[in-house]
């Protein structure tokens, strides 16, 4: 048993038989075996991340760990390394990486400004080029040197690695970061990765967020058809590739909480458990990401600092990422403490090397070292299901660990070595011991004090000689005065070598010399020249040792001085979410919407979210907690409903299709838009999110309230009808579109109809296909078990157009030009369904006949033209026209800004075309609730409807009517008062976080330029995500 | 006392011809009286009981009808107006009505000549007198106009044109009233990978420079008595300098606001006016102490910045008229043209969050006529003054009594009717007749 020094080792390390062998390859050589094992003494060893052993020992041989412990047994053929001080941990694992990948094709949408419309991959992969399940990334896996030293540097030893191209990804496979593919590769096929992002393809499906869910869904229907009939009919590459992958750990990348919330519903369709991976984020939405089951993988990415020593440019910066930036480091510790399993990623970090200073900042905040290793170690190890052979140092597990100068959770520690697979790959070298201190100092019989300050690398010298005929010893930092002479000192130190230049004084009486010395314990000492070319003999002996550099220690405690998470988190959000009350509204004018009509100095009383009681003189006996509020001069109205709304989407239009009727606007609500708490200002208490007009038949609504705070699903209004969007007209034909897009069908109006009967039929015949089968099935399951026939494919798309012909589910279609608008009438009436709604219906005016014959109602703009060709003979009375013919009325907004003054469009209609005020105000209240179903439940003050309630400072549809209160479910979520301290608190929390970085930023830099994400306002014709 | 219905009378002839844009109003060649209407008069006055005369075109009678004594001989036409409101013709600024008819037509597309420094880029001559979009405006109230061309950083020169006819000539109230200078953005959008931001421009003082050259310039040649060569840019920024024109400088924020106050002290402009100006009420001091005015942003419009107050927009009249900036209002934005006549609820808003009435009849009527240098002519009820004035059924300001009954430009008695009226008209025929 032979011990050599550590530095020895790294010579024997470099020998092939260090290396793991490749049993097939031929060798250019003489064959090296292994044929030694490798001990580690003394080290502090961290076996696993609950356990850390002083004083033991780690075993190694052929790439596995043979021991690890206290007293393990040193066999006859081990090289034994004295880890003496040195720490060692199980090496780290990244389960999101793109590690030995080809590089990432960028989208080949550039090329041509034509849309493409189809897959080019021209093989036979499906129809859709962002499902690659085909793809397997170990057949792709080349180890990549330089990134696996990068890897390796910041403590990495294996990691999931994929290519990060597509929505189905294919698998991905675990490789060591050692550089030989062949033991590199330690599980080929070892998960399958999804995202939303459509990657290189430039196909223009799914050109949204929500065509990427709709196309994921329908992907499982279609894997499991052409398992059970498809295969029989066509080859699928992809979907075998897919159906291949079902049984691994499916993890999907969302980057971010809300893509969390949505990723995993659609695992929950499927019975998917996803392991997602983060945005770092999730901590905003600490519930809803704890529901979900999860386990996540999560990035380290922590945002950089803003200079925001410019209060104008500052505003750029929002709350949200002011306060992200301050608690973004806090989201695993709070997950953890809300029971959330997770493991890091190194992806997403700007500059890699931020990794381990970004684990320390996480340690900063309260989370144990513990529970940092094992998300490193053993839970990346157990998602992969290889938590037997990698994340711990046990006998049995591959050798990937590492040697560090210390903790490596603190500041400081280094990583020295590591070993991947048994084979050692140098990180850093063993700092040098410091020189630093006093010394005394003698040459030529003359006493001198050489003083050295500074760490190795960036020593400050000098050397103090008091003349001999003077008296006391000056203190170190004098200045040299005229009885002594401090002269300057360049010292370069080579391991156990030093150079020193003492330079001339300014009185010229010493010359510079340069000296030459070798280290021994507390003692320099050595030869050099003078100017002039004399020798002469000097030696220097330690007196005192420097005290250690003091260092900014900001581990000094564990801070909690944090802002609240609010709901949402932007301005204007709250830790606490407002609850429902028992209200009772007094001397208010009550505009019911009912038969009652206008009650002056009414009462209304709202309970448990519900209307109570509406009318005058009412008893609250029955509510032993009622807040009264006096509404003396205010008017008391149903909420405002928005037929026609994009605000709090991600994405309006997938109109890369000339039908997406599969896709769904509630799969994509943005519940912390700025805009709901602006509307909820305007008295909107409800609306309808739409899909666009990009496309003849587009995609399903989303029916909301605007409860601000709340999840998006928690906005969906529960139990309303379903509703799809139609259109008509310019949008779908693509005619502003410039003059590339002229490929997609339809390009006139003429097409647009065929379009209708196209699908309609289609629709039809796949109905009868599934009744069909039912049939054959109920019949079949009676005479014998064998007759069971494969199911028909299952189509998200027909689904949602069969519920139309079934009258489950109900149009709204755009339009503008009167020709159209019949036409499409003719096609539902031909069809046997009814055009539920009409929006923008500018041109209603010229068909009401037609469409009140139909029953179809139309909702509406005020006031708008001449925008399009289509709207030019748009005129302000087409509501009133309509609402004369005895149609349903509405008036909407389809834009952001309106909508918070709807009360005011609504008088447009008593200005022009002389509609009474109290039926304008059902323009925008009651009208929208029928038109959207609702009207059981909303648009007018009825005991039993919801209580959605808005108390105005004016007359309703006068321009200088102020939403004072906004109700909805009774809760009040917007209230002037209220809103005036949210504004104060707003301004004092911004100061705290700007005063906080300012201070983060003291003798650092200025931070990065402040920026703001750009908010995109959705019309109709808004194409791609937000 | 009679209400003599002397427009509709002289128009009722004309209900048959289909769908063209109404006749421009002939000459006054009637003298009218109104009586006892409420007088908003535009300079933050009002008069509950009021006398209002005007003949040849001009005001000649604005007293309170309790306190004068009337020659009611002198008058042709006496127009009986109890309970209604009459008020200045209200003044669009900033406006490129005339410029462009519909926004998806490329053909009608005059808004933005090609090149960065076009001063001399004219909107008078291009301004359409035959837009159906005119009618709609006028018909609530706004009756006259700054047509502004765009685009660039010296978009051209705007004139003050009335709404009612033949022809631009005809339409011109004020011709070349000011250069537009598109002060560089200070912030702008950039894209960094998938994410729009908006950051701060990185070429701005390189922009800022080229402007001071290209007024360094013009400045020289506009001074210097020898001349070889005609430079028509510079020859258009001569008003600049002797005050005869007025520096618009389009911007909203405050840094580009308070470098727009150095330039006009470092060239000598006479006379700048502020343009969008969002930032405006965080430099009244400066604006004040420069005699500069401010165009606000349309008041109709989105906080800019996610945590500014939610009614920020709909504040910034108040906060202006608190700190005492002169200010007026404008319509720039998305369909600017066609939601122009709803110019008078945006100060209608105003008043709802916190600016007095008569300030916000002001800030559309006096304020915009001082602003472009017509109040001596226009912008108030005034003896001497233009007859550019109508009469609201209500309230003018608000959408629910915003009722146009009669409006006159110059005296002009117009046709309020429009080509959306007239649609209007024929649906109810075709309905009424069908039942």
């Amino acid at each position: 048993m032979n011990r050599i020094p550590h530095l020895i080792i790294l010579l024997l390390a470099c020998l092939p038989a260090w290396t793991l062998a490749q049993e097939t390859y031929p060798f250019n050589g003489i064959r090296p075996k292994e044929v030694t094992a490798l001990a580690f003494i003394n080290a502090t060893l961290w076996v696993d991340a609950d356990t850390r052993m002083d004083g033991a020992t780690l075993l190694l041989e052929r790439g596995r760990v043979l021991a690890a412990g206290i007293g393990v047994a040193i066999p006859a053929h081990a090289v034994v390394v004295d880890a003496g001080g040195k720490w060692i941990y199980p090496s780290f694992i990244d389960l999101f990486s793109d590690y030995g990948m080809p590089r990432t094709p960028s989208a080949d949408r550039a090329f041509s400004p034509n849309p493409q419309m189809e897959s080019n991959r021209k093989g036979a992969f499906g129809w859709n080029q962002a499902i690659r399940s085909d793809i397997r990334a170990a057949a792709l896996y080349e180890p990549q040197p330089e990134a696996a030293r990068e890897l390796r540097g910041i403590g990495i030893g294996s990691v999931l690695t994929h290519l990060m191209d597509g929505i189905a990804r294919g698998s991905a496979a675990v490789v060591t970061t050692g550089e030989q593919a062949a033991t590199a590769l330690l599980r080929p096929d070892a998960a399958a990765v999804y995202s939303f992002n459509k990657g290189s393809s430039a196909q223009q499906y799914p050109s949204s967020l929500m065509g990427s869910i709709a196309l994921l869904r329908q992907t499982y229907y279609d894997a499991a058809w052409y398992l059970s009939a498809g295969r029989s009919s066509e080859r699928n590459l992809a979907l075998e590739g897919w159906s291949g992958l079902q049984t691994l750990p499916q993890i999907f990348d969302a980057g971010d909480k809300w893509n969390a919330l949505r990723a995993d519903r659609i695992g929950d369709e499927f019975g998917v458990q996803y392991i997602i991976r983060g945005g770092g984020n999730e901590y905003q939405r600490l519930n809803e990401i704890r529901a979900t089951g999860a386990s996540f993988i999560l990035p380290l990415d922590f945002p950089e600092a803003w200079n925001v020593r410019d209060p104008y440019s500052a505003r750029l910066v929002s709350l949200g990422e002011l306060k992200h930036w301050e608690l973004a480091p806090t989201n695993a510790r709070r997950l953890h403490e809300a029971g959330v399993k997770f493991s890091f990623t190194s992806s997403g970090l700007a500059d890699r090397k931020q990794f381990l200073s970004a684990l320390r900042k996480v340690k900063e905040t309260g989370l144990a070292e513990s529970e940092i290793l094992r998300a490193l170690t053993q839970v990346p190890a157990s998602m992969v299901g290889m938590q037997n052979e990698l994340g711990a140092l046990r006998a049995g597990y591959v050798a990937n660990f590492f040697v560090s100068s210390g903790n490596i959770l603190e500041p400081g520690s280094v990583i020295l070595d590591h070993y991947i697979q048994g084979e050692l790959h140098e990180v850093n070298t063993a700092p040098q011991p410091s020189i630093a201190g006093e010394y005394a100092f003698m040459s030529g019989g003359q006493a001198s004090v050489l003083s050295v300050k500074g760490e190795p690398g960036n020593y400050f010298s000098s050397l103090l000689t008091i003349l001999p005929d003077m008296g006391e010893q000056q203190p170190d930092d004098s200045p040299a005065s005229a009885d002594s002479i401090r002269r300057k000192v360049n010292i370069e130190h080579h391991g156990s070598q030093v150079t020193l230049v003492v330079e001339a004084d300014s009185a010229a009486r010493f010359s510079r010399w340069r000296l030459s010395g070798g280290i021994t314990e507390g003692r320099i000492s050595g030869q050099g020249q003078d100017a002039s070319g004399e020798w002469l003999v000097w030696e220097a002996i330690r007196t005192a040792t420097a005290p250690p550099a003091q260092k900014k220690s900001p581990t000094a405690a564990v801070s909690r001085d944090e802002g609240e998470v609010t709901y949402p988190f932007t301005p204007f959000g709250s830790a606490v979410t407002p609850e429902e009350e028992t209200v009772h509204i007094i001397h208010a004018t009550l505009w019911t919407n009912e038969k009652d009509g206008i009650i002056p100095d009414g009462e209304i009383i709202l309970h448990q979210g519900k209307i109570a009681a509406v009318g005058k003189g009412l008893s609250t006996a029955a509510y032993p907690f009622i807040r009264v509020i006096d509404a003396q001069g205010r008017h008391v109205t149903p909420g405002i409903i928005d037929e026609h709304s994009h605000i709090a989407l991600n994405s309006v239009n997938e109109g890369s299709q000339a039908s997406s009727a599969e896709v769904q606007e509630a799969t994509v609500i943005d519940p912390e838009d700025i805009d709901i708490y602006r509307q909820l200002a305007g008295g909107v208490t409800a609306a309808q999110l739409l899909h666009g007009s990009s496309n003849p038949i587009g995609g399903q609504s989303a029916l909301v309230k605007m409860r601000w705070g709340a999840t998006d699903r928690g906005m969906l209004i529960h139990g309303a009808d379903g509703f799809i969007k139609f259109a008509l007209g310019e949008n779908v034909k693509q005619s502003n579109w410039g003059d590339f897009n002229r490929t997609r069908f339809p390009q006139t109006r003429m097409g647009v109809e065929q379009v209708y009967y196209d699908h309609f039929h289609r629709a039809r015949e796949y109905g009868n296909a599934w009744k069909a089968w039912s049939a054959v099935q109920s019949s079949g399951r009676k005479k014998s078990a064998t007759a069971v026939s494969p199911a028909p494919r299952r189509d998200l798309e027909l689904d949602a157009l069969l519920e139309i012909l079934e009258r489950k589910r109900f149009v709204t279609c755009h339009s503008y030009q009167q020709g159209e608008i019949n036409m499409l009438m003719h096609v539902a009436d031909s069809m046997g369904f009814r055009i539920n709604t009409f929006t923008h219906i500018l041109e209603g005016y010229k068909v009401a006949d037609k469409m009140k014959a139909h029953g179809a109602g139309g909702s509406s703009f005020s006031d708008w033209w001449a925008y399009k060709v289509e709207v030019k003979d748009a005129i302000p009375h087409n509501g009133a026209l309509m609402w004369e013919n005895g149609i349903t009325v509405a008036f909407n907004s389809d834009d952001a800004e309106m909508a918070r003054r709807l009360n005011q469009e609504a008088a447009k209609a008593v200005k022009y075309g002389g509609v009474p005020e109290e039926e304008a105000l059902k323009f925008v209240t009651l009208n929208p609730a029928r038109l959207l179903h609702l009207d059981d439940r909303m648009g007018s003050l009825k005991a039993g409807k919801d209580a959605d309630v808005v108390m105005w400072t004016d007359h309703p549809l006068s321009v200088y009517a102020r939403a004072e209160m906004t109700f909805v479910d009774g809760i009040r979520y917007y209230d002037a008062s209220r809103d005036m301290e949210l504004r104060a608190a707003l301004v004092a929390e911004r100061a705290r976080l700007i005063e906080k970085m300012l201070r983060a930023q003291e003798g650092g830099s200025a931070g990065r330029e402040p920026a703001m994400k750009n908010k995109r306002y959705f019309h109709c014709d808004s194409l791609g995500d937000r | 006392m009679r209400l003599i219905l002397l427009p509709f009378l002289v128009l009722i002839a004309c209900i048959a011809v289909a769908q063209q844009n109404p006749t421009p109003a002939p000459k006054q060649d009637k003298s009218v009286l109104i009586m006892n209407a409420t007088a908003h008069l535009g300079n933050g006055q009002v008069i509950d009981n009021a006398v209002i005369g005007f003949d040849q075109g001009r005001i000649t009678l604005v007293a309170d009808a309790r306190t004068v004594r009337i020659d009611m001989s002198k008058y042709t036409t006496v127009l009986e107006a109890s309970g209604m409101h009459v008020y200045p013709g209200f003044i669009a600024t900033n406006s490129t009505l005339g410029l462009h008819e519909i926004d998806a037509v490329r053909a009608q597309d005059d808004l933005s000549e090609v090149g960065t420094f076009k001063p001399g880029v004219r909107s008078a001559i291009a301004y359409n007198t035959d837009s159906e979009i005119t009618p709609t405006v006028r018909s609530n109230g706004i009756l006259m106009g700054q047509i502004v061309p765009r685009g660039g950083i010296i978009s051209g020169t705007s004139s003050v044109m009335q709404f009612d006819a033949w022809n631009w000539e005809d339409a011109l109230v004020r011709e070349d009233d000011g250069i537009h200078l598109n002060w560089p953005e200070v912030v702008h959008r950039h894209r960094d990978k998938n994410k729009v931001n908006i950051e701060r421009v990185k070429t701005y003082d390189q922009q800022r420079r080229e402007i001071s050259i290209f007024f360094n310039e013009a400045r020289i040649y506009c001074s210097s008595p020898v001349r070889i060569e005609v430079e028509l840019r510079y020859e258009a920024l001569r008003g600049l300098f002797n005050g005869n024109r007025t520096l618009y400088v389009h911007a909203g924020h405050i840094q580009a606001i308070r470098e727009a106050l150095t330039f006009k002290q470092e060239f000598g402009i006479q006379k700048m006016v502020i343009v969008g100006g969002y930032d405006a009420h965080l430099a009244a001091p400066e604006l004040i102490a420069a005699n500069v005015a401010v165009m606000l942003p349309r008041v109709h419009s989105l906080p800019l910045y996610e945590g500014d107050d939610i009614d920020l927009p709909f504040r910034l009249p108040a906060l202006l008229f608190k700190a005492g900036v002169k200010f007026c209002l404008q319509n720039e934005g998305d369909m600017e043209r066609m939601g122009l006549r709803n110019l008078p609820f945006h100060a209608g808003t105003a008043v709802a969050y916190g600016l007095p009435y008569e300030e916000a009849v002001r800030s559309i009527t006096l304020a915009p006529a001082e602003i472009l240098g017509i109040s001596h002519r226009c912008g108030s009820l005034e003896v001497g003054k233009d007859a550019t004035l109508f009469i609201s059924r209500g309230d003018a300001l608000d959408m629910r009594t915003n009722a146009l009954i009669y409006a006159f430009i110059q005296g002009r008695s117009l046709d309020l009717r429009s080509k959306q009226t007239e649609l209007y008209d024929k649906y109810k025929r075709k309905y009424r007749e069908s039942k």
